[in-house]
């Protein structure tokens, strides 16, 4: 059987068993043990659990579930609707100022808690009740918060970004840099488009009160004194100084990624403890038991995934479809958008971590040989991916919308998020323009290449 | 059409499966919640050791100014050990990630013959790989393997580890299997 049969009837058993139901880590793990059996020397079958691992077995993967444990301590606690309430009181005047705040706050506790759904949740469920009280329609109130969550897997630290790292054998650190100006790029967006859109409601209901007499709620004015701005304060900067401890102990040089990773959990517990008085062990476990849950499920597919591409590496498969792709002589930028297509089709099924391990090796040598650096490329990624988090059919964040705010109808929450769709995608061509965006940073402090 | 878990939110398309209705099964599925109950209290500690571990490092590094490599090769054991040994309790609230999205499409029947073939996979899966790390873990121990590292813990530890974990994961989906033939609503 030549490489191509192999390639196919290894594609098509992979995603006969995936739709299946059959979970992804066990799903990939028996397609795998399958071809083995048939296709390698039956003595790779003793090696089948020494090689998952020696692959788990590494300290920046296994900073995953470190950084996991973080963002539970954070995300369970009270902190994400303290920062949203600090951010609000600050900038309640500008026009828009309530969805700059939503979009601000979600920025900086994707930042803390490095999940997007954990980051939707927590801005989500103080902010959307929030914006609609004070007149925002409930899909742009929706749209906000899950394209707002979106920038837990572009900012640092970033579990997608570490799986990316270790696929593309890449520098976490230069990668983790990459993701701070294209993830204030998107702020950027989102806030400009909060004012934009604010400014556009506004002026209807504006007209509506002078043709009906009918008031609206984004017509009333508000004010703070110095006093409630400086209210939440005490609760806030020790999460923001949090935030920049670690990078300044990843990029300063005191820590590895997986010390950070540790230190960072540490920290966050000991916060919360001292903040919010979350210490007792009955307090502690659901966070505990919760990182558990979401960790082990993880690196159960990041195991079996490696263990997946080194049968597909064995076979040739990886290394023919990469030739072949570069044999087909794609101009470079066709080639990439066919790529990007591809990962925004593989995110409606599967999560980012099983896109980055099983398709790297396929995808990265075409784009390596094309000339495009490779760092860039998982930026460029990783927002395509984000993407999937808020497109329909999958849209993770949609899902937690939908669990925030019921009775906001689905079509409402998908238009809301649509001008969002937009300007992620804007961002990507952005990027592309201007690659620079993603490389500067890490060039200036670590840097040329 | 993901199942899909969150550790700050426990969002889940699917919900947490019943508990078994047949006695004997459920009398299994309480002794194996016993055990998962154990499994995350000891997991749970692993995963806080291997977070103080590698700050310890990091603060030894800094004010020592010396360098270990015992704490990496630890926290390797411990975060391993934790994974492994909670995957059966992950795979009891069916916390591993699948795609869902022929469930959608197949009548409850259909769907039930399919849910069988997908935990009948997952076993054969499990009871394989249990079976290797068992056969790693003699290996390691007869001829005594170490980590390359300083420290040269032996390795049949997180082999044994892993082993135990998947054998767990093994019995937690036959106790599901036997509870879905078991207790399968009569049509």
């Amino acid at each position: 059987m030549n490489v191509l049969s192999i390639g196919l009837l290894y594609g098509g058993a992979t995603i006969a068993v995936m739709f299946a139901g059959i979970p992804i880590a066990f799903a990939l793990g028996t397609v795998a043990i399958i071809f083995m059996f048939f296709f390698m020397p039956h003595a790779s079958l003793d090696t089948v659990t020494q090689n998952v691992y020696e692959e788990m077995a590494s300290i920046t993967l296994l900073s995953i579930p470190l950084f996991i444990l973080k963002g539970a301590a954070i995300g369970r606690s009270r902190a994400g609707a303290d920062l949203y309430s600090a951010l609000h009181v600050w900038l309640y005047r500008i026009p828009g100022g309530l969805g700059i705040a939503n979009v601000f706050a979600c920025g900086l506790f994707a930042a803390m808690a490095g999940s997007s759904p954990a980051t939707c949740s927590a801005i989500g469920s103080a902010g959307i009740p929030e914006m609609r009280k004070r007149g925002y329609s409930p899909g742009f109130a929706a749209g906000i918060i899950a394209a707002g969550g979106t920038l837990g897997i572009l900012l640092p630290p970033s579990i997608t970004m570490i799986l990316y790292a270790v696929a593309s054998e890449q520098s976490l650190g230069r990668l983790f840099l990459s993701g701070i100006t294209p993830g204030l790029l998107l702020v950027s967006l989102f806030a400009l488009y909060a004012t934009l859109r604010y400014r556009t409601e506004r002026r209807s209901a504006v007209r509506d009160f002078a043709a009906h007499g009918r008031t609206s709620s984004l017509l009333s004015e508000e004010r703070y004194t110095l006093r409630e701005k400086f209210a939440y304060a005490p609760r806030v900067l020790p999460f923001v100084l949090l935030l920049t401890g670690v990078m300044i102990a990843l990029y300063g040089g005191y820590a590895t990624p997986s010390e950070t990773a540790g230190l960072g959990a540490l920290l966050a517990l000991f916060l919360i403890a001292l903040i919010y008085f979350v210490w007792k062990p009955t307090d502690l476990q659901p966070i505990l038991a919760a990182t558990l849950r979401e960790s082990t499920m993880l690196m159960m597919i990041i195991g079996m995934s490696l263990l997946y591409s080194y049968v597909m590496s064995y076979l040739h498969i990886s290394q023919s479809a990469a030739e072949t792709i570069v044999a087909a002589g794609f101009s470079r930028w066709v080639l990439l958008a066919m790529i990007l297509v591809f990962v925004v089709v593989l995110g409606f099924f599967l999560p980012p971590v099983s896109i980055i391990l099983m398709t790297a090796p396929i995808i990265l040598p075409p784009l390596k040989a094309a000339g495009f650096d490779l760092i860039w490329f998982g930026i460029v990624m990783t927002i395509v991916m984000e993407l999937g988090l808020i497109h329909p059919p999958v849209g993770l964040n949609i899902f937690v919308i939908r669990n925030i705010a019921p009775d906001i109808p689905l079509g409402e929450v998908i238009w809301g998020i649509m001008p969002f769709v937009g300007l992620m995608i804007f961002a990507v061509v952005l990027l592309c323009l201007v690659p620079q965006i993603a490389t500067w940073l890490p060039d200036v402090i670590m840097g040329p290449r | 059409m993901l199942h899909q878990g969150d550790a700050a939110l426990d969002i889940k398309a699917s919900p947490v499966p019943q508990r078994p209705a047949t006695p004997a099964i459920a009398l299994m599925q309480r002794m194996l919640d016993g055990i998962h109950r154990i499994v995350v209290a000891a997991a749970s500690l692993a995963l806080v050791a291997a977070a103080v571990v590698l700050s310890e490092s990091v603060l030894v590094r800094y004010f020592y100014r010396s360098s270990n490599d015992w704490q990496d090769e630890t926290s390797v054991m411990l975060l391993v050990g934790a994974i492994f040994m909670s995957a059966a309790y992950v795979q009891s609230v069916r916390g591993h990630v699948a795609i869902e999205a022929v469930a959608e499409l197949l009548s409850p029947a259909t769907d039930w013959w399919r849910v069988l073939f997908a935990d009948g996979v997952s076993l054969g899966f499990c009871l394989f790989f249990a079976w290797k790390a068992w056969t790693l873990t003699h290996e390691a121990w007869v001829d005594g393997q170490e980590m390359a590292s300083t420290l040269a813990s032996p390795l049949w530890i997180p082999y044994s580890l892993m082993a135990a974990g998947m054998s767990l994961l093994g019995l937690q989906i036959a106790v599901q299997i036997l509870a879905a033939v078991f207790d399968r609503p009569a049509r």
